[in-house]
């Protein structure tokens, strides 16, 4: 039976001006579990997950991933953890290879290591032809697969994903699925969070669904159908958080640091 | 503690390359310098001839130093520029969830900034040679201003890095050009405190900018024994960990 490799307890972020993006959430995810966390925008998903990775400082709560403790061991926890950001974050003036190569160093990855895993991630996201080229020329789908090779570099044991398809074209979409596959059945444990239903049902063997900062119901899709009496996932989401994807535009960014206009 | 060094080396490295790309980029900052040297030296060179002006020397050679000063004082401010840069692409984002200790973050920035200096540096004083400049404390002497010079300009890029880090906005951190004229007009740079007017002298001898400047223009024109060198070096090392200390706790901050 796996043990608990992400622990949330309790976890609330309330930004400036009273703004309460998330409201005591509590779950935990399994080792090897891919689990989706969904729901509409203005949900506190991104904030969750920029809490869970130590980008947003939370107001209270506790964070325990891989039996350490966030505040503690943070640099330990980073060396675990893989990052694919909604916000694709790229050094424009480096090339694909360079910034693998970069990664792969301030991961403290052996020299060999890095060449095979820059190998192998290029292979991966079928980008090895324009390994050389720097990032700036890539295309948006080009972006997002080179974003996910960054974040496996170390091969971290949790990778978190926010939004990882999406601008996608179909065929990358389901590239990027059949490695997020892979790597779950090679033991990673995946968190993901997602707006297409289609996406949280073909990967995630375990789903939360979040609104107005709350979790409002988690399970498997089976168990969210039967409970919710839907016809599918979406119903669910419907059923659960009374509107429909997309629709909700609680804008957060601008108690958000980074989000703010910054050129 | 070994990591620490590497981590240090190679996010150095990164900064480094990001400076040659592209390489046009790093021309402005060092034709204001010589255009100010060429400009300056040519029409005021009469002022050498005032009383009260240090004895024997030329007005262009007086103003060697300010040329020097001037090329790493204008590139400096680029460090936090590159850093709004990291913030708005996100990448920053990346590098602060790695497992490496911040200050590797600002050291790397501070290294490219020394790197840049040096760069610029000399090249300023290869034209300044051949204009018939001479260093009076010889080698050893150039490798002392070198030393003043980055260790100012990595203090110096250090303001910009904490500009950065507090407004997050690109325009803003630009914007803190303009504070490198008061900062450089409001010295010796131009003239020697006791031909400066008595309010100008007031304000330059409070500006550590004239101890850096005074600090570079010992070693061009007298020698070790002049008291501006040391205190030129006292002055850029107080800035540098002063502000080294204030960069990386607008880091923490900027963070969460």
């Amino acid at each position: 039976m796996p043990g608990n490799i992400i622990e949330v307890k309790d976890l609330r972020k309330t930004y400036p001006g009273n703004v309460e993006a998330v409201r005591g959430v509590s779950f935990h995810v399994k080792e090897g579990q891919f689990y989706g966390f969904l729901g509409p925008n203005g949900a506190g998903k991104t904030t969750t997950m920029n809490m869970l990775v130590n980008l947003v400082k939370r107001t209270s709560g506790e964070i325990i991933i891989d039996g350490q403790h966030l505040d503690q061991h943070a640099r330990d926890i980073y060396a675990k953890i893989g990052f694919a950001m909604q916000e694709i974050g790229l050094d424009e003036t480096a090339t694909a290879r360079e910034m693998l190569q970069l990664h792969g160093r301030l991961y403290h990855l052996p020299k060999e290591r890095i060449e095979e895993q820059i190998t192998k991630l290029l292979k991966l996201v079928e980008l090895e032809k324009v390994a050389d080229r720097y990032t700036s020329t890539y295309s948006g789908g080009m972006r997002r697969r080179f974003d996910l090779a960054l974040s496996l570099i170390h091969e971290p044991k949790v990778l978190f994903l926010d939004e990882p398809t999406q601008g996608l074209d179909p065929h990358a979409r389901q590239l990027i699925w059949n490695h997020l596959r892979d790597l779950n059945e090679k033991g990673m444990t995946i968190f993901l969070t997602t707006h297409f239903m289609d996406e949280a049902e073909a990967l995630c063997d375990h789903i939360a669904i979040m609104d107005k900062g709350q979790i409002v119901t988690q399970g498997s899709v089976e168990e969210l159908v039967t409970k919710h009496q839907a016809k599918n996932l979406e119903d669910v989401f419907l059923k659960t958080t009374g509107s429909n994807l997309g629709d909700e535009e609680v804008n957060l960014k601008a108690a958000d640091p980074y989000a703010r206009s910054r050129m | 503690m070994t990591t620490f060094f590497s981590d240090w080396y190679y996010l150095s490295i990164r900064s480094i390359k990001q400076i040659w790309r592209p390489l046009l980029a790093l021309i402005p900052s060092l034709f204001i310098p010589l255009f100010f040297f060429v400009v300056n030296s040519a029409s005021l060179s009469a002022f050498s001839k005032v009383e009260g002006f240090p004895e024997g020397i030329s007005y262009k050679d007086f103003i060697a130093p300010v040329a020097l000063f001037t090329a790493i004082f204008f590139s400096a401010g680029n460090a936090g520029i590159e850093l709004v840069q990291d913030i708005s692409s996100g990448y920053f984002k990346k590098l602060i969830i790695m497992p490496i200790s911040r200050l590797t973050i600002i050291l790397g920035r501070l290294t490219e900034v020394a790197f840049q200096a040096v760069f610029q540096g000399l090249i300023v004083l290869v034209l300044l040679l051949a204009v018939g400049v001479h260093i009076k404390t010889g080698i050893l002497g150039t490798i002392a201003i070198f030393a003043l010079l980055m260790l100012f300009a990595m203090a110096w890029s250090c303001v910009s890095m904490i500009f950065a880090l507090r407004t997050q906005n690109a325009r803003l951190v630009q914007s803190m050009f303009v504070l490198v004229f008061p900062l450089l007009y409001l010295t010796t740079s131009q003239a020697p405190k006791n031909l400066l007017p008595p309010v100008f002298a007031a304000i330059a001898e409070k500006n550590p900018v004239t101890y850096i400047i005074e600090g570079v223009r010992a070693l061009v024109l007298y020698d070790w024994s002049h008291p501006a060198v040391w205190q030129g070096f006292v002055i850029a090392l107080i800035l540098f960990v002063v502000l080294v200390a204030l960069a990386l706790n607008s880091f923490q901050k900027a963070l969460k």
